[in-house]
């Protein structure tokens, strides 16, 4: 059977600035991302991987072209719909982990709980489930600056997974950390994508992170430089 | 927007996070609700403290005070005056009131004091009913009585290095008295208030030891009529034979009613206006609040970023935002209206004990008044910041550095 990837870029184009000084962020991309993949996106800085993930997680719209997530078209929805659909969808991780600072863990893995309406006596049996499955089941009412860097990531793979999300993006996730932890977050990723079944989107510049991912898109000055080949438009179950 | 009790929760949580900030913040708040508070309670406290003074002497009274309070002849009535007032239909009878200056000797020590007198035979009873003068100790005057004087209180105590008691020896302007009562502290009245620092009390007989007769016009003239509805008609029969007599507004003669109203006014105008000037402060309370969230928004955009990553739409960052500063408002509102109200009590405190008729008034209007108020100059101060907060991009937010 063939589908339509969960992530299926058509057409896309992100041009930045007006009148004559126009940059072309993204160029006319195709990309399909399928159900339980885990993909790496690379290039060199100032290539587009960036604005790329900004588009593919709906933070920010295309100036041309379609992105469907699990066959929504969502460049026609509003800003409210948009929001409401990420937060079930998609789970961030950034590389500067975006901890909520005066939050302890278990509270940062709480808030897209309360964010995203979920019943309250429910909010805090997942936030502590998960942060007993990245294995910080001892830290969960230490604030981010009581916790290391590798711990504090693992708070935002955690907050990630709160939802629940068919895809998780990881933005530089080891960007931050020295190396033995930044293993550690990948291990914690890996396992994700292979237990959990979730699509793994990773941007890095990192050659060594890049290629733990099952297919690479590599970009340069907004287009996709891969093999067509390697850029399938469908996927198979 | 609905109600969200995780919004109310996040917005506490960031007051409470940002201590110093939201306490300073509050202040702003707190002294601007306070003031207006404790000012409309001292205002509303003085009207009904005038209102029951007026509602004491009876609604059956007139008021005739030559020369107008503003005209600069005095002007003197005679006897011919007073008997045609006594004869104006209506009238029941007429109580005029002398005020003069002396000076009063005590023990070798001299005070200059204000001396009021009246006619015994025609206000005893007047005095008596209506409890606008009362004595603590001893008698009120009588008739035929031109030895006795009242003083009040605080003449009695606090102007002389010896008490001035009870059946005490003065010399007034060289002639010998005898305080013959003490009067019970009261409010300010007309023709003085009773227990003014010098203020002293006495018959008209007496009175006339000190000045002669031709000397002597009264400065008030309380005339009361049978009935509230001829109050009315006898004031202005009164009124058009004194403008006949001595010219238009040489001679003013008021209703009770008249004279309440009057009063009601001016003293609405001047809570009105020192009112205003609280409501000012609570402007640059408001202002404060504004300067909070903008300082807030800007330190939270990243935090803002996240939330909109995390799924938070533009209407929830608002609703944060907003709530926050109209908690700010609300909060600031309930303290201010209770140290208000403390300030207010400890003003009417401090005032009734120096001797004027000051009271603080609770309403139930004023509180929920301020409380709207407050809340509302809180909201209002945090639209601006909040849809600011809203309409960040998240891709810029959340990597704002």
């Amino acid at each position: 059977m063939v589908k339509e990837g969960v992530i299926a870029l058509r057409g896309v184009s992100k041009i930045y600035g007006v009148g004559e000084i126009e940059i072309k962020a993204l160029d006319d991309i195709d990309l399909s991302i399928c159900a339980g993949e885990y993909v790496s996106i690379m290039g060199p800085s100032g290539s587009g991987k960036t604005t790329l993930l900004d588009v593919i997680t709906t933070m920010m719209k295309p100036t041309k072209g379609d992105v469907f997530i699990e066959g929504v078209n969502t460049t026609k929805m509003s800003n409210a719909e948009l929001a409401a659909f990420r937060g079930k969808k998609i789970g961030f991780i950034f590389q500067t982990f975006n901890l909520l600072p005066k939050l302890t863990a278990l509270e940062n893995v709480m808030t897209p709980l309360w964010i995203n309406n979920v019943p309250r006596e429910e909010r805090e049996g997942i936030a502590k489930k998960l942060l007993k499955e990245v294995g910080l089941e001892n830290r969960m009412n230490n604030r981010p600056n009581q916790l290391s860097g590798g711990q504090k990531q693992r708070v935002a793979i955690a907050r990630a997974l709160a939802m629940d999300p068919k895809i998780i993006v990881a933005d530089e996730p080891t960007g931050n950390l020295d190396s033995k932890s930044g293993k550690h977050v990948m291990d914690i990723l890996h396992n994700l994508h292979k237990i959990h079944k979730v699509t793994v989107i990773i941007v890095t510049h990192d050659e060594s992170i890049g290629k733990l991912a099952n297919r690479r898109v590599l970009i340069r000055d907004g287009k996709i430089v891969n093999s067509k080949s390697d850029n399938k438009l469908v996927c198979q179950i | 927007m609905k109600f969200d009790g995780d919004v109310v929760e996040v917005s506490f949580r960031n007051l409470k996070k940002e201590g110093l900030r939201t306490f300073l913040t509050l202040i702003g708040v707190v002294i601007g609700i306070a003031s207006i508070v404790s000012l409309l309670s001292i205002g509303n406290g003085l009207t009904l403290a005038v209102e029951e003074q007026f509602e004491s002497l009876g609604t059956n009274t007139i008021f005739v005070i030559p020369g107008g309070g503003m005209s600069i002849a005095s002007i003197k009535l005679n006897q011919i005056d007073l008997d045609t007032i006594d004869n104006t239909s209506g009238v029941e009878r007429s109580i005029p009131i002398y005020s003069k200056s002396g000076i009063l000797e005590y023990n070798q020590e001299k005070v200059n004091v204000s001396i009021n007198a009246v006619d015994p035979k025609k206000a005893e009873d007047i005095f008596q009913s209506t409890g606008f003068m009362e004595v603590t100790e001893g008698r009120m005057m009588e008739k035929n009585d031109s030895q006795g004087i009242l003083i009040g209180t605080t003449l009695s105590t606090d102007f002389f290095k010896r008490d001035l008691s009870l059946k005490k020896q003065v010399l007034i302007n060289g002639l010998s008295f005898n305080v013959v009562g003490i009067l019970k502290p009261q409010g300010t009245s007309f023709g003085g208030a009773p227990n003014m620092g010098g203020s002293i009390y006495m018959s008209l007989e007496a009175l006339k030891r000190l000045y002669s007769e031709s000397n002597l016009s009264p400065s008030i003239i309380f005339v009361k009529t049978y009935t509230a509805d001829d109050a009315k008609y006898s004031a202005d029969s009164i009124k058009d034979y004194f403008n006949d007599k001595y010219g238009e507004d040489s001679v003013r003669v008021s209703s009770s009613e008249d004279l309440l109203n009057q009063i009601k006014t001016i003293l609405d105008l001047l809570t009105l206006f020192i009112t205003g000037v609280g409501a000012i402060s609570l402007l640059v309370g408001g202002i404060g609040i504004m300067n909070s969230m903008v300082t807030s928004v800007m330190e939270r955009t990243r935090e803002i970023g996240l939330m909109k990553a995390l799924g938070a739409s533009d209407d929830k960052i608002k609703s944060i935002f907003l709530l926050e500063s109209a908690l700010i408002g609300g909060i600031g509102g309930i303290i201010g209206i209770i140290i208000g109200y403390l300030m207010s009590f400890t003003i009417a405190f401090i005032g009734q004990s120096l001797g004027y008729a000051l009271e603080a008034s609770m309403g139930i209007e004023i509180t929920i008044g301020a409380l709207i108020f407050s809340m509302i100059i809180g909201s209002l101060s945090g639209v601006v910041p909040a849809i600011n907060a809203a309409n960040l991009d998240p891709v810029v937010a959340l990597r704002y550095e």
